[in-house]
C-alpha cells in the first residue's frame, strides 16, 4: 500500500514535472525569438556605433597559444596584424621588408640588415638589433620548424640599428629565409615567458587583449604602434570549425572576413548581397603523387601515360568546381615562377597515353582494363580532407585508360601508415610551393626530402638539385629551378594539377581588403574600413 | 474490423518493399543510364525527364545510383539490423530473465561500456587492424548496436515477466525454454521490431560515416548513405541532389516499420487500436 | 543490508570504469598513425623541419607520455595519476585534460539536459495524441513525420535550421561561444531529431497498456476516460524512463553533428577532434567521464524503476507466489 501511493505521488510528480516542462517548454520555444529577436536588435543598436571600429574574422582555427615557437600561433598573429616579421612577401611574390627597413648584400657570404629606430614593441622597448638577434635565436632553439631558415647563418650586431648576417653557403637569399612566418620577432626579455597574454610582448599594430583556447583571440589597436597607425579598433578572432557554418556565418552578415571558404559554396555567398568572394589561387600546388617503389609505376612511361591521361580542365572541373587554373609543374603555383605554370606541355592526350602503355607491355584486354604478365594494371589512389572528389575525378580519367583506379579516402593517419608500409599507388595532397626554393625543391625531389613519398631517385635529379643549391645568384637559381622543374615534368615522379584555390568571404562593408597569394597572414592592413 | 485493418498496413508495407527491391534488383530494366556514367556537361542538373532525380557533381544519373546503390545498402543495413537485433533481443531477453544475477550485472556492465564508447575508436582500430571489407564493417556496427535492443528487450521482460499469462505457464510446467521462445519472445519482439524499423535509417547513415574511415562503400560505387553525404558540400546550392537517395531511405524505413506495425498488432494480443 | 548494497555498487562501478579504460587504452594504441606527429603538428606542406631537432623533440614527448614503456606499465602509470585526479595534459595543447574537459563539460550538459526535456516533452505529447488517436489520420501523419526525422542525416536538418534562423531571419548568433542567447536553436534541433523514438515508444507502450485485460475492466465500471488514461501510463513508464535515460547518456557523450554546425563547444566535438589526432589522455579522459556519467545515469534509472515499478522488487520471488502476487496486484488495480 505505501509502496502504490508512493508511486503515485512518483507518477503525479513526473506528469506535473512534465506539465511544467511543456509549459516551460511552449514558453522557451515561442518567446525566445522573440526574446532574441529583441536582443538582437538591442545589439543592432549597440552596434551601429562600434559598427565601424569591430573588425569580426572567422576561421577554421585560431592561434593554439601566444608562443610563436609552438606551432600553429605565428601565422594567425601575423594574420591578425599583431605580430611582424622582418620581411614579408607582397601580393606579387615579391619580399618587402616590414618590420626591417632593408637588407643589403655586402659580398657574397655577407648581408647587412637595417632596422627601423623608430620600431618598438607593445611595451615601448625599442626594437634593437640585439632584440632582433635574441628572438631570431630564440625561435632557431625552441621551433623544429623555423631552425632550418636560420640554420644558415650567424647574426651579430654592428650597432643599435644594424646587423650583420653571414651565411655558409655563398648567395643565400636571407630575405626569403627571415620571411618565413614563424620567425616573427618577440621581445625576449626575462618576463615574457609567453605562457599567457600578459606575459606575451610583440611589434605588430594590434595587441592581444584577451584569449579562450579554441574559441576565439581579441585584439585592441596598439596605441604605441611605431607605423602606420590602423583605423579599426577592435578585432575579433572566431574558430567556426565547421565549413557550412563558416558559410553561414559569411551569408548572415555578422562577420566581415571568413577565411577558407568550401569551394562548393562560393557561388551561393557571391549571389547573396552582404559578401562577396575573394579568390586567390594559393601558392600551394595540388600534386598526385605516384608510388614509384610500385612495380608499375617504376616503369617511367607508365607514369607518364599517367600525367598525359589526366584532363586537367575537366579535373578541376569536378573536382574543384572549376576555381583553379591548370599547371603542369609543381613551381608554378608559385607567383615567382609563373613562367613556367605550363611551360612544359598543356596537358590531355589520351592517345599518346595510351601508346605508352601498350609500349610499356600493358595491352587493353577484353574487360577494358590492361593487363601485363597476367597482372592488371591497378592503381589506388588515397585522398583526405575535402579531396575526395578530386580523387574521384583522377579515378574516372584513369579508368578511360584502362587503370583499374580505386579510391580510398580517410583522415591523415590513414595516409602517412599508406605511406609508411607502402599501400598506396597515388596520393593527393597539397604542399606549399612558396619559400626558399633551394629547401622546398629538395623536400621534394630529394630522396629523402619529406615530400618524396614515392622515394623517386634519379641521378639527373641529385645533380640538378646540386647546381640549385650553388648557384651564384638569384637569376641563375631560378634558372635551375625551372631546369629541375621541366626535368620532373617528363619524368612524372608527380603529376601536378592545379594551385589549391583559397577562397575567402569578405563583407561588402569592409574596404581596403587586399587579395594575397598567402591570405591566411594577410587579412589585417592598416588601411582596413568597414563603411555603414 | 480489426483485424483487417492490421492486415492492411502490412499489406501496404510489404507492397511498398516488394516495390523497392523489385525496383532495385532489376535496375538496368527501369533506367537507360549505367551507375558510373559521367557526363561532365551535364554535371548538378535539377530534376527533369531526362534525369528524374538529376545528376550529381560528375554528371552521373542520381535515380540511377540511387536504384543501383540500393543493393549495397539494403544488403549491409539490413544485414547489421538482424544480427544486431538477434544478439539483443536474445541478450536481452537472458538478463531480464535471470535479473539481479552475475550474468546480467556482467552484461549491463558491458553494455554501459558499450553505450559510453566512442565508436569512431572502435571502428578505427577494427579498419586498422583487420581491413576495410564488407565483413568488418558490419561487424564494427553489430558490435555497437545490439545494445539498444538489448536494454530495451531486457526492460520489458523484467515488466512483463510476472505477468500472468507467462506465471500460467510455468505453472503448467513449461521450460524455460519455451517459456522464452513462446511467452517472452513474441512480447519483447514486437516492440523492439518496431524501434528496429526507425533504427534502420540512422544505421544507414551511420555506415556511410565510416567510409570516413576506408569502410563501406568506396568510390565509385553508389550506396545511399554516401551519396547523402557526398551531396552534402552542395547543399546549398543544388540541395535537390539529396532528393533520391533519402526519399528512398524515408520509403523503405516508412514500408519495414509499416510491417513492423502490422506484425506487433498479430503478435501482441493486447494491443488495443481504440478507446 | 543497505550499506552493503551501497558497497557492491560502488564496486562494479569502480570495476566497469576500469575495463572501459583499459579497454580504450589498448584499442587506441592499435589505431594507425603516431601520436607525436600529430601532437608536433606534422601535416603535409611543411618545408624542412630540423631532423634532429624533431627527433629530439620526439623522444622528449614519448618520455612524457610513457609511450616507450610497455603498455602495461603505462596504464599502471596513468591509473595512478588518475587516483589523484590528474588525467594528463593534452598532446597537443599541453594543457590539463582536466581543464579542458572542464570547460567543456557545462556546454555539453546545458545543451543535452534542455534537449532532453523537449525531446520528451516532444514525445510524451505526440506519442500520447498518436496513442490516443491511433488508426486515424493523425495517428498516420505523426508516424510519417517520425520516419522522415529519422531517417534524414542530422545535418539537412540542422543547416536547414541555421540557414533560416542566421542567415534569413538574423536571429541567430554564430560565434564560437556557449552562451544562453545561443542555445535554444541546437537545443530545440538535437530534441525534434530525438524525438520520433521517443514517440514511438510512447504510443506502442500506451497502447499495449490500453489493451490489457484490466482496462476494460476498469473501463466497464464505468471509470471516466482521464482516469484510465492516466492509469495506463502509470503501468508504461517503465520503458519509457528506459528509452528517455538511454537518450540522455547518448546526448551526454555529446552529438558532433549538432556541435560542430552551431559551432557549439562541447565534448562531442572534443572528443571527435582529439581521436582524429589521436590525443591518448584526452580520449582516455573523455571515456572516464562518459563511462561514468552513463553509470550515475543507471543508477538514477535503477532507482526510478524501484519506485515506479513493484514489480521489480520482488523479480526474485518463486513463480507461484509472483503469480498469486500479480493477480492481487491486477485485482487491486481494478478496485482501487
Amino acid at each position: 500500500m505505501k509502496i502504490r501511493t508512493g508511486a503515485a505521488r512518483l507518477c503525479a510528480f513526473a506528469l506535473a514535472l512534465s506539465l511544467l516542462a511543456s509549459c516551460s517548454a511552449k514558453e522557451y520555444s515561442s518567446e525566445k525569438p522573440e526574446n532574441e529577436s529583441k536582443s538582437v536588435a538591442e545589439l543592432k543598436s549597440e552596434k551601429a556605433s562600434q559598427d565601424n571600429t569591430k573588425l569580426v574574422v572567422a576561421g577554421s582555427e585560431i592561434a593554439c597559444g601566444v608562443d610563436p615557437t609552438v606551432y600553429p600561433a605565428a601565422d594567425y598573429l601575423l594574420n591578425m596584424g599583431a605580430a611582424e616579421i622582418l620581411f614579408k612577401v607582397d601580393a606579387d611574390g615579391i619580399i618587402k621588408p616590414s618590420l626591417a627597413k632593408q637588407a643589403v648584400q655586402l659580398d657574397d657570404y655577407t648581408w647587412k640588415i637595417e632596422l627601423r629606430p623608430e620600431a618598438v614593441f607593445w611595451s615601448k622597448a625599442p626594437v634593437t638589433a640585439e632584440a632582433v638577434i635574441s628572438s631570431l635565436m630564440r625561435s632557431k632553439e625552441l621551433d623544429m620548424k623555423a631552425s632550418p631558415y636560420l640554420a644558415d647563418m650567424e647574426f651579430s650586431v654592428i650597432d643599435d640599428y644594424t646587423i650583420k648576417v653571414v651565411t655558409k653557403s655563398p648567395n643565400t637569399d636571407i630575405k626569403e629565409n627571415l620571411s618565413y612566418s614563424q620567425l616573427v620577432i618577440h621581445n625576449t626579455s626575462a618576463e615574457y615567458s609567453y605562457e599567457d597574454i600578459n606575459s606575451a610582448d610583440y611589434t605588430g599594430m594590434y595587441k592581444i587583449s584577451s584569449f579562450e583556447p579554441a574559441m576565439r583571440m581579441t585584439f585592441e589597436k596598439n596605441e604605441n604602434y611605431w607605423g602606420k597607425k590602423p583605423q579599426i579598433q577592435t578585432i575579433v578572432h572566431e574558430q567556426i570549425g565547421d565549413s557550412d557554418s563558416r558559410v553561414m556565418a559569411a551569408m548572415s552578415g555578422q562577420y566581415h572576413v571568413v577565411l577558407d571558404i568550401d569551394r562548393a559554396s562560393c557561388k551561393q555567398i557571391d549571389e547573396s548581397d552582404v559578401s562577396h568572394i575573394v579568390m586567390v589561387p594559393g601558392a600551394q600546388t595540388m600534386t598526385i603523387y605516384l608510388n614509384t617503389q610500385n612495380e608499375a609505376l617504376a616503369d617511367y612511361r607508365v607514369r607518364q601515360a599517367l600525367a598525359w591521361g589526366i584532363d586537367r580542365e575537366e579535373l578541376i572541373m569536378l573536382g574543384m568546381e572549376g576555381l583553379s587554373e591548370p599547371v603542369i609543374t609543381w613551381l608554378g603555383s608559385n607567383p615567382a615562377y609563373k613562367d613556367i605554370k605550363n611551360a612544359f606541355f598543356t596537358g590531355y592526350d589520351p592517345q599518346k597515353a595510351e601508346k605508352l602503355l601498350d609500349e610499356a607491355g600493358w595491352k587493353l584486354s577484353d574487360d577494358q582494363l590492361r593487363y601485363k604478365d597476367g597482372k592488371q594494371l591497378k592503381m589506388l589512389i588515397r585522398t583526405f580532407r575535402n579531396d575526395k572528389a578530386l580523387g574521384e575525378a583522377i579515378q574516372i580519367q584513369w579508368r578511360k585508360l584502362g587503370v583499374n583506379a580505386s579510391v580510398k579516402h580517410g583522415d591523415y593517419s590513414l595516409m602517412s601508415t599508406a605511406y609508411e608500409n607502402g599501400d598506396w599507388e597515388a596520393a593527393v595532397e597539397g604542399w606549399g610551393a612558396y619559400g626558399n626554393v633551394v629547401g622546398l625543391l629538395k623536400t621534394q625531389y630529394a630522396p629523402d626530402g619529406a615530400a618524396n613519398y614515392g622515394k623517386y631517385k634519379d641521378e639527373k635529379v641529385d645533380e640538378l638539385l646540386k647546381n640549385l643549391a650553388e648557384a651564384p645568384n638569384s637569376e641563375s637559381r631560378h634558372q635551375a629551378g625551372v631546369e629541375l622543374s621541366l626535368y620532373i615534368a617528363e619524368k612524372s615522379p608527380a603529376i601536378y594539377i592545379c594551385p589549391r584555390p583559397q577562397i575567402t568571404a569578405v563583407s561588402n562593408k569592409l574596404e581596403g581588403f587586399v587579395p594575397h597569394f598567402r591570405q591566411f597572414e594577410n587579412v589585417v592592413n592598416a588601411d582596413l574600413r568597414i563603411g555603414l | 474490423m480489426k483485424r483487417k485493418r492490421c492486415s492492411i498496413k502490412t499489406v501496404t508495407g510489404l507492397v511498398l518493399l516488394l516495390t523497392i527491391v523489385v525496383l532495385i534488383v532489376f535496375a538496368p530494366l527501369f533506367t537507360d543510364y549505367g551507375p558510373y556514367e559521367v557526363n561532365s556537361d551535364e554535371r548538378l542538373e535539377s530534376f527533369g525527364r531526362e534525369h528524374l532525380f538529376g545528376t550529381d557533381r560528375f554528371g552521373r544519373d542520381i535515380f540511377c545510383r540511387t536504384l543501383y546503390g540500393g543493393r549495397m545498402t539494403l544488403f549491409s543495413s539490413l544485414g547489421a539490423l538482424a544480427m544486431a537485433l538477434i544478439i539483443g533481443v536474445l541478450l536481452g531477453i537472458l538478463t531480464g530473465l535471470y535479473s539481479q544475477t552475475a550474468f546480467d550485472v556482467v552484461l549491463m556492465r558491458l553494455i554501459d561500456v558499450l553505450m559510453a564508447f566512442p565508436f569512431m575508436v572502435l571502428a578505427m582500430v577494427i579498419a586498422a587492424l583487420w581491413g576495410s571489407g564488407l565483413d568488418k564493417l558490419l561487424f564494427a556496427v553489430v558490435a555497437v548496436w545490439w545494445v539498444p535492443f538489448a536494454r530495451l528487450s531486457r526492460s520489458i521482460v523484467i515488466k512483463i515477466k510476472n505477468d500472468s499469462s507467462v506465471c500460467a505457464a510455468r505453472v503448467l510446467g513449461a521450460s524455460q525454454m519455451r517459456i522464452i521462445f513462446c511467452e517472452l519472445l513474441p512480447k519483447t519482439f514486437s516492440s523492439v521490431f518496431v524501434l528496429s524499423t526507425f533504427e534502420l535509417g540512422t544505421l544507414i547513415l551511420s555506415i556511410s560515416a565510416l567510409s570516413f574511415l576506408g569502410m563501406g562503400a568506396q568510390p565509385p560505387q553508389a550506396e545511399w548513405g554516401s551519396m547523402l553525404s557526398d551531396a552534402r558540400s552542395h547543399f546549398f546550392q543544388h540541395p535537390y541532389i539529396l532528393f533520391g537517395p533519402a526519399l528512398f531511405i524515408v520509403l523503405t524505413v516508412l514500408s519495414l516499420n509499416l510491417i513492423g506495425e502490422g506484425l506487433r498488432d498479430m503478435l501482441d494480443p493486447y494491443e488495443k487500436t481504440e478507446l | 543490508m543497505k550499506r552493503n548494497m551501497i558497497f557492491r555498487r560502488i564496486r562494479s562501478a569502480l570495476i566497469t570504469l576500469l575495463l572501459s579504460s583499459a579497454a580504450i587504452f589498448a584499442l587506441m594504441r592499435f589505431a594507425p598513425g603516431d601520436p607525436i606527429d600529430f601532437a608536433l603538428g606534422l601535416g603535409p606542406g611543411d618545408m624542412g623541419v630540423n631532423m634532429d631537432m624533431l627527433n629530439e623533440r620526439k623522444a622528449e614527448l614519448r618520455k612524457q607520455y610513457d609511450l616507450d614503456e610497455n603498455i602495461f606499465i603505462q596504464y599502471v602509470r596513468w591509473l595512478k595519476r588518475v587516483v589523484r585526479f590528474d588525467l594528463g595534459n593534452s598532446m597537443r595543447t599541453k594543457i590539463p585534460i582536466t581543464e579542458e574537459l572542464g570547460r567543456r563539460i557545462p556546454a555539453t550538459l546545458l545543451l543535452s539536459f534542455t534537449a532532453l526535456v523537449i525531446e520528451s516533452v516532444i514525445g510524451l505529447l505526440a506519442g500520447f495524441y498518436s496513442a490516443l488517436k491511433a488508426g486515424k489520420f493523425q495517428d498516420g501523419f505523426i508516424r510519417i513525420l517520425c520516419v522522415l526525422l529519422g531517417s534524414l542525416p542530422a545535418f539537412v536538418i540542422s543547416l536547414a535550421a541555421l540557414f533560416l534562423f542566421s542567415v534569413k531571419l538574423h536571429w541567430y548568433d554564430i560565434s564560437s561561444r556557449a552562451e544562453l542567447h545561443r542555445l535554444w536553436l541546437p537545443a530545440i534541433v538535437l530534441g525534434i531529431i530525438g524525438s520520433p523514438q521517443i514517440i514511438r515508444m510512447v504510443r506502442s507502450e500506451m497502447l499495449s497498456e490500453l489493451g490489457k485485460p484490466y482496462v476494460s475492466a476498469i473501463q466497464s465500471c464505468g471509470l471516466p476516460k482521464r482516469m484510465v488514461v492516466y492509469g495506463a501510463f502509470r503501468n508504461a513508464l517503465l520503458p519509457i524512463i528506459t528509452t528517455l535515460a538511454m537518450s540522455f547518456a547518448h546526448l551526454i557523450g555529446g552529438s558532433v553533428v549538432i556541435e560542430s554546425i552551431f559551432n557549439w563547444p562541447g565534448l562531442g566535438n572534443y572528443a571527435m577532434s582529439s581521436i582524429l589526432i589521436h590525443d591518448y589522455p584526452a580520449i582516455q579522459g573523455y571515456t572516464l567521464l562518459t563511462v561514468a556519467s552513463i553509470i550515475v545515469i543507471n543508477l538514477i534509472v535503477e532507482t526510478a524503476y524501484l519506485l515506479a515499478d513493484p514489480h521489480v522488487r520482488r523479480s526474485e520471488s518463486r513463480s507461484l507466489k509472483a503469480a498469486r502476487e500479480v493477480r492481487t496486484h491486477e485485482k487491486k488495480k481494478v478496485f482501487n
